[in-house]
């Protein structure tokens, strides 16, 4: 019986081969995306979770309220971490890491490590790091101990064993021995190092005290707990340990520390405190229903197609009934049918992903997996769902076939003109409002990005070369020498350029009531050219100038935010007031007008720029746009004269700028992708139906043509009644689109507005496909020749 | 074999209602070869269709072998079905997907008889049937006479004890439509059971008794044999 049931559904897929290939490629397009996205998220959701230990790591986060604000801290001072495990037994370990860029060297093997980390040593304890060479508990002990990856120890010995040899950290000034290599971190980590050097260096040798710095932030800690200890409860210990350790102190700068424990597995996915280079929920969600969206549209297809011919099946079921067959043994044949072309298109989906999946890769900007067959699990999970898909879209055309009453289909009085139409119609609605709904949605998704990109920043950053000097003790000589070349339009140096990270500090600044007021406020260390090189406004007052003496030490510019933020009414009411911050103190000489220092996303922060020479290490260039590669040269030649210890590297500062959106860049291009798959598949569908219906037609059109009716009459009557499902279609998703682009739009401090013109392209998109679908059909359709179409009866 | 009494079948639609077959009774024996004629519409194919199990009476009485068959349920029905009952249709009404011997097959697998078994007895139908040089072809590739005769080997594959042939000349030439009649004749002779639909006289003839009906009722019943 089962032979049979293939025999006849091999068969069967063959005669109607224009419509096993809709329904084949229709579904394998649709798996495909689902699977490539089941991968994405997978690995999304894995992140951090192959410690064995995970369940029980946290990391301790913090939130400061200063008098001005709240600040969401990614980390606590640098004195919890030795002391959590101090005073609470449940805590079995802590680590602490802060990373670094350091300038690494082995005789002439130099880099810059920008992804270098400093950390405790139970870190190898505590996360599942694969460590080859070396004690883990040990390797980290010793003060001037090092660490590198597999690629790491490459880079810098071959092939050669690292572990005893000694590199140069040249800008720290010292020496440290590699006492281990690890294997790579997985690109699945939020913890990430090329090397780690062991903490104790930094708390012994070069920074004795750091670990009673109880005002000091800028690390991240990590705690693992012991089995069954509950982090709730032990969250709620931390503000009474740190009143205990630390009350005074907290009172006397009224900076009042919250300590929170956030599950590790959470942190890349739902933690804000990450920074730009984070997950996001909410994307993981987002991707997740679209894959399960297509794989509507693709299954709708299915029932679709199956069902609109199932005219030419009933003559089989009549006579299987005829013969003995019982519906029960139909439905399972019908099942069979739809299983067995969902097992074809899981051996296309394979074999698609296989080909697509370096590309989606390269899409997502990481390493998502490197093979289809990298986790045997999934194959399986993908030949279940593939299965599961069979099942659920042959349900329903089975059961229709099988209840087919022989009497009347081996009767030919079977019409299936309006058996399951409306259904049909339905089906159509639902893949077109999915559509659409995504059309809308990245015609959004660009615009935002464009208009993140095109966004008047307040600040020039066209033709700006960057350079890190990491401090340097030749910078101001290289900045210099720079400033002598031809092509050059300006040298500027500060701590810190838009888009990356700038230093924040305990202030005290006089408000509009006269009073010292305190808060954590965002800071740029410049020089005198900087605001004018970047073109930046002033609004009140002056900028820095060389003919103050006292704008070294004394002087401060603050932004329009902080002066809101201190409660002046105008920019000019706060100039002339008084400042301290960071040991210094003074006045404030002028106001500048906002500019974006921070990607779009974001609101403008309160800022503060001060003159500080040695607080600034990059080099911004003005570049002439002429002889380009001639300019980069010769400023290379300077460098490596100048600063030969360093390796040469620069970037430009629009580029640079836009990498913060890199995120929604690629989330863009996702799903611009997966919108155009939902289409194509909506489209093989609506190809398949309207083919259908119109060979369903042939003798009417060949009525009507008879009768006079011209080709575009024709064309006009079979295309009407597919635009009126899409128009139906566009009216639905349009508003469900609106409210969940509306509510994505939230995430962006600088957004657009979604005009109507979105939806009407979105919709008139929407028309001209489905037009151009249907059109094909209906126009075969209306010029063939009216008696052939008359004869078929 | 087959007593039906007061046998009604009406049809409705949205607007009207038809009677398909009005109190209608009669009788067929073992080993009786029964031919049903009438003007199109009269109800023949609808008596045919509850004979063969295919449809159900609204009311009245059918007695299948002493057994009371009026209101069986889908499954029983099938089982009886397969176990009993053999069709010939005008129209053939072969499996297009499906070759000459596995259509011949077809019922075999659905009373579960085994592969081998199977095979021998098609091969034997198709020997008698002389279509055996026919076995791979498909349906679309044989003439209408062979086609009936396919049909014909399938109905009778399964040895039912009752046959119902729906105007099983209707698509077929004289020539043709003889042959088929005469394989009827020599299956009822071997002792089959056969009811027949059809509009020809010259079918009809072939017949043991002739039942003629109009409106639902049957009018005359003219023995032959």
């Amino acid at each position: 019986m089962l032979k049979n049931y293939f025999k006849i559904a091999f068969r069967n897929l063959w005669r109607h081969r224009v419509f096993s290939f809709i329904n084949i490629l229709g579904l394998t397009v649709g798996m495909t995306a689902c699977f490539l996205i089941f991968l994405y998220v997978h690995f999304e959701l894995s992140y951090d979770s192959f410690h064995s230990k995970a369940n029980r790591i946290y990391r301790v986060v913090c939130d400061i309220k200063t008098p001005t604000e709240v600040i969401k801290a990614g980390g606590p001072s640098w004195a919890v971490g030795p002391h959590i495990t101090q005073d609470f037994p449940q805590v079995e370990a802590a680590v602490r890491t802060t990373d670094d860029e350091l300038l690494v060297r082995k005789g002439n093997v130099k880099f810059q490590e920008l992804n270098s980390l400093w950390a405790d040593s139970a870190f190898f304890g505590m996360f599942d790091f694969k460590l080859l060479k070396g004690n883990p508990k040990t390797v980290l002990q010793e003060p001037l101990s090092i660490v590198f990856s597999e690629s790491a120890a490459k880079k810098y010995f071959g092939n050669a064993d690292p572990v005893g040899q000694t590199v140069l950290l040249t800008g720290e000034g010292f020496t440290a021995k590699i006492t281990g290599v690890m294997k790579d971190i997985p690109e699945n980590s939020t913890v990430k190092a090329d090397m780690l050097v062991s903490m104790s260096t930094l708390t012994r040798k070069l920074n004795p005290g750091l670990d009673d710095q109880w005002g000091n932030y800028g690390n991240s800690t990590y705690v693992l707990l012991k089995p069954g200890t509950r982090p709730g409860d032990l969250q709620a210990q931390l503000p009474a340990f740190l009143e205990r350790r630390n009350g005074t102190e907290m009172k006397k700068i009224n900076m009042y520390p919250t300590l929170f424990l956030e599950p590790l597995k959470d942190v890349y996915l739902r933690s804000t405190r990450n920074g730009n280079s984070t997950g996001n929920i909410n994307n993981v969600y987002i991707f997740s229903w679209v894959a399960v969206f297509i794989l509507l549209i693709a299954c709708f297809n299915f029932v679709n197609l199956t069902t609109a011919r199932s005219a030419e099946r009933a003559k089989e079921v009549g006579i299987r009934k005829v013969v003995g067959a019982v519906k029960g043994q139909l439905t399972g044949q019908f099942i069979g049918e739809s299983v067995l072309l969902c097992a074809i298109s899981f051996i296309l989906t394979l074999v698609s992903t296989a080909l697509l999946l370096p590309s989606f890769n390269h899409l997502a900007g990481k390493t998502i997996s490197t093979g289809i067959f990298e986790n045997l699990n999934f194959v399986l999970i993908l030949f279940l769902a593939a299965i599961g898909i069979g099942l659920l879209a042959g349900v329903y055309p089975a059961l229709v076939l099988s209840s087919f009453k022989p009497v009347t289909v081996l009767k030919g009085r079977f019409s299936t003109g309006t058996k399951g139409q409306l259904l049909r119609k339905a089906l159509v609605i639902a893949q077109f409002t999915i559509s659409i709904a995504l059309i809308i949605a990245t015609i959004i998704v660009y615009n935002q990005m464009n208009y993140m990109r095109r966004q008047d920043l307040g600040f020039n950053k066209d033709q700006m070369m960057v350079i890190n000097t990491n401090g340097d003790p030749a910078k101001d000589a290289f900045r210099n020498a720079v400033a002598g070349l031809p092509n050059i339009k300006g040298v500027a140096m500060a701590s810190s350029v838009p888009g990356g990270g700038n230093p924040a500090a305990y202030s005290e600044i006089e408000n509009v009531k006269g009073v010292l007021q305190i808060a954590n406020l965002d800071l740029y260390f410049v020089d005198f050219d900087y605001i004018p090189q970047f073109k930046i406004k002033m609004i009140a007052g002056r900028a820095f100038s060389p003919d103050f003496q006292t704008d070294t030490t004394q002087s401060m510019i603050l932004n329009e935010a902080a002066v809101k933020m201190f409660g002046y009414t105008s920019p000019a009411q706060a100039v002339g007031h008084r400042f301290k911050q960071w040991g210094r103190e003074g006045r404030i000489i002028g106001v500048m007008k906002d500019f974006h220092f921070r990607s779009l996303q974001l609101p403008i922060k309160p800022l503060s720029m001060r003159i500080e020479p040695n607080g600034c290490n990059l080099v911004a260039i003005k570049l002439s746009t002429q002889n380009l590669p001639k300019t980069i040269a010769a400023i290379e030649n300077k460098w490596n004269a100048l600063i030969p210890a360093r390796p040469f590297s620069y970037y430009f500062l629009d580029e640079f700028f836009d990498k913060q959106y890199r995120t929604e860049e690629r989330f863009g291009k996702l799903f611009l992708n997966f919108s155009v798959l939902a289409i194509i598949i909506s489209c093989l569908g609506l190809l398949g139906l309207a083919s259908y219906s119109t060979m369903q037609r042939t003798r009417e059109i060949g009525i009507r043509k008879v009768l006079g009716a011209s080709v575009p009459n024709i064309v006009n009557l079979l295309s009407r009644e597919f635009l009126k499902l899409v128009a139906i279609a566009i009216l639905i998703a349009s508003p469900v689109a609106w409210f969940a682009m509306h509510g994505w739009l939230q995430d962006f401090a600088y957004r657009i507005e979604i005009g109507w013109w979105i939806f009407l392209i979105a919709g008139l998109i929407a028309v001209l496909i489905a037009l151009a679908t249907v059109s094909f059909q209906a126009i075969k359709a209306a010029i063939a020749n009216p008696v052939k179409s008359l004869r078929v009866e | 074999m087959i007593r039906i009494n007061d046998l009604e079948k009406i049809y409705k639609t949205e607007e009207v209602e038809t009677i398909a077959l009005n109190k209608l009774s009669f009788q067929v024996n073992d080993g009786e070869f029964v031919a049903v004629m009438g003007p199109s519409g009269c109800g023949k194919s609808t008596l045919l269709n509850i004979l063969g199990l295919l449809d159900d009476p609204d009311s009245g009485s059918f007695l299948f072998n002493g057994i009371e068959v009026a209101h069986f349920n889908e499954r029983k029905r099938a089982d009886l079905r397969k176990k009993n009952i053999g069709f010939v249709f005008q129209s053939f009404n072969l499996i297009d997907e499906l070759t000459v011997f596995e259509n011949v097959e077809l019922p075999l697998i659905y009373l579960g008889v085994k592969s081998d078994e199977r095979k021998k007895r098609v091969e034997a139908m198709l020997d008698k049937m002389q279509i055996m040089h026919r076995r791979n072809h498909y349906p679309q590739q044989l003439s209408g006479g062979q086609q009936q005769r396919v049909a014909v080997a399938r109905a009778v594959v399964n040895k039912p004890k009752l046959i119902l042939a729906d105007e099983p000349t209707g698509n077929l030439d004289s020539s043709n439509g003889n042959e088929v009649m005469e394989l009827l004749t020599d299956l009822n002779e071997q002792g089959t059971t056969i009811i027949m639909v059809t509009h020809s006289e010259h079918d009809a003839r072939y017949s043991h008794r002739i039942i003629r009906m109009l409106d639902g009722q049957t009018v005359t019943e003219n023995i032959l044999a």
